[in-house]
């Protein structure tokens, strides 16, 4: 019982921290404002022949846009952050686990790109005044709690994939625009060669567009809303598991090879 | 005169040379391979599938053409304004201020190789284009489509001459940056035609860099020649050249007030 405690605290401290690290960061106001919302505009121009139920997907896939890219930026600097401020090592060599540290970092990212679904429903609704409703609300929350949890996990996993593997920080850049083609945030992945598709299916991004477009359109049945939470969940353990043993990679890096300050 | 004329003209290559070297240098092959081909291209792909969605067909020059010349702002904006506004992180702004080199060769000489880096960026795009969307250039001119590219990557360097003297004022220069460039994707007409944009915008677009390189590029695509499109170029040029001039005037002033309140380093 104290050991959750403990974790659950030591998840909202690092929470708060990142919180008050981001606000002074000019890049995630771009990463979870400026840029879902100038895609949403573009989207919403460019598939406007659509009509007009079309606003409520726009609003989801530019919200994913600015979830992903923030998590990819933020989320994924999470402990080359920490080791650019030099505050690696004491991290490291406290007793708190360090992927719980990292997840409460995740977690404030993500929470705070939920901004974004927030800013482009503003824009597409109040300002661009087109109608939007949620054909099943609940089913939408639940899909986006699912979805934090998700993209928290994967997060998780990005981040120390940076510091095991130096080129995947260099292909930072590379990595962005892939995720919103693959994963269908907006349009459908059916119109991707289909070869594309397997890869789609193992990312928990494509899951959760699936589920949170088709809760807000109501265009999936119930039970294929089920089957991408339940796929969701599986995903987001897989990432957690799998996260346990890297991150003792980077411990052994810090601790037995001496190589956590290398940067690549 | 003709001395001072040919030290101008070795400043102005020195200076691009290194201040384009000091930019990449410190990347590897590979990232920057990975950032001048793979991130556009994907980025291209993204929106001519959000084009391929919305028209229903599989006529994708429209959107390839207009994320091609967006690789020009790519290298105009970005690298542009680090190379500028880099002076200050690096601590050389200072050394470059005392210096009694000509400010215009230095200014100026800061863009000429992201042009030419530009440049190659369109080339790249284009030629994802054809390999993978069927572009088809059989009704095209390459010298007008060269004036094209060169006119404006250098139209889009302008404008990264003006965000570096911003860079040089504000601390999150990459915020200014890519918002920038993401308003140039939003008012270019590069993924939305011009007309079907609501009018104010279509004000705006028609003061910006690239709106006219992309329809100059679109047209010569279809077959025109150069008369053609001959007086969108020289509007394009002159937007560039319009862009470049407040750049430096803002770059003079700075420099002015930075000596004048001991602020040169201030962030």
């Amino acid at each position: 019982m104290k050991k959750i405690k403990d974790t659950l605290r030591i998840i909202g401290m690092s929470f708060e921290i990142e919180l008050r690290q981001n606000l002074t960061d000019g890049f995630v106001l771009f990463g979870i404002v400026i840029q879902p919302l100038i895609v949403a505009f573009m989207a919403l121009w460019m598939l406007k022949d659509k009509g007009p139920d079309y606003a409520i997907f726009i609003v989801v896939g530019s919200a994913m846009t600015g979830l992903w890219t923030t998590l990819l930026f933020n989320g994924g600097n999470s402990i080359r952050g920490e080791r650019w401020a030099g505050t690696l090592e004491p991290l490291v060599g406290a007793p708190s686990s360090l992927r719980i540290v990292v997840f409460g970092k995740v977690l404030a990212n993500v929470t705070q790109s939920l901004l974004s679904m927030i800013g482009c429903y503003t824009f597409i609704s109040l300002i661009m005044g087109y109608p939007l409703t949620l054909s099943r609300p609940i089913f939408f929350l639940i899909s986006i709690l699912l979805t934090v949890f998700a993209f928290v996990s994967f997060g998780v996993i990005i981040a120390s994939l940076f510091i095991l593997i130096p080129d995947f920080q260099r292909l930072q850049n590379t990595l962005e625009f892939p995720v919103y083609i693959l994963c269908g945030f907006l349009f459908p992945i059916a119109l991707l060669p289909g070869w594309t598709t397997p890869i789609s299916y193992i990312l928990s991004p494509y899951w959760a567009a699936r589920a949170l477009h088709g809760s807000a359109r109501g265009m999936l049945e119930i039970n294929h809303i089920f089957i991408s939470w339940v796929l969701l969940i599986i995903f987001s353990a897989i990432y957690i598991v799998g996260s346990g043993a890297l991150y003792r990679l980077v411990l052994k890096r810090a601790r037995v090879d001496a190589t956590l300050n290398t940067t690549g | 005169m003709k001395k001072r004329f040919i030290t101008n003209v070795k400043i102005f290559f020195e200076g691009a040379i290194l201040s384009y070297r000091a930019l990449f240098r410190w990347l590897r092959p590979a990232t920057y391979i990975a950032s001048k081909i793979l991130a556009p291209l994907t980025m291209m792909i993204f929106f001519v599938f959000i084009g391929a969605y919305a028209s229903g067909n599989n006529d994708a020059s429209f959107y390839v053409i207009g994320n091609a010349l967006i690789f020009a702002a790519s290298s105009g904006i970005f690298g542009v304004t680090m190379s500028i506004g880099g002076e200050r992180w690096s601590g050389t702004l200072p050394y470059l201020f005392g210096s009694p080199a000509n400010r215009m060769a230095i200014f100026v000489g800061r863009a000429f190789m992201h042009i030419l880096d530009g440049m190659l960026g369109v080339f790249i795009g284009l030629g994802w284009g054809i390999l993978l969307f069927g572009l088809d250039l059989s009704q095209t001119h390459l010298t007008p489509l060269l004036i094209t590219i060169l006119i404006t990557t250098f139209s889009t360097a302008g404008l990264g001459l003006l965000m570096g003297c911003v860079g040089l004022i504000t601390r999150n220069v990459m915020l200014v940056n890519n918002t920038v460039y993401f308003m140039m994707l939003l008012f270019s007409g590069a993924n939305i035609s011009l007309e079907s944009l609501p009018k104010w915008m279509q004000v705006i677009s028609n003061y910006i860099p690239l709106t006219r390189g992309i329809t100059s590029t679109r047209l010569i695509v279809a077959g025109a020649g150069i008369n053609e499109i001959l007086p969108l170029l020289l509007e394009e040029f002159l937007i560039g050249i319009m862009f470049a001039l407040v750049g430096f005037f803002l770059f003079s002033t700075f420099e002015k007030q930075a000596k004048k309140l001991g602020t040169l380093e201030i962030f």
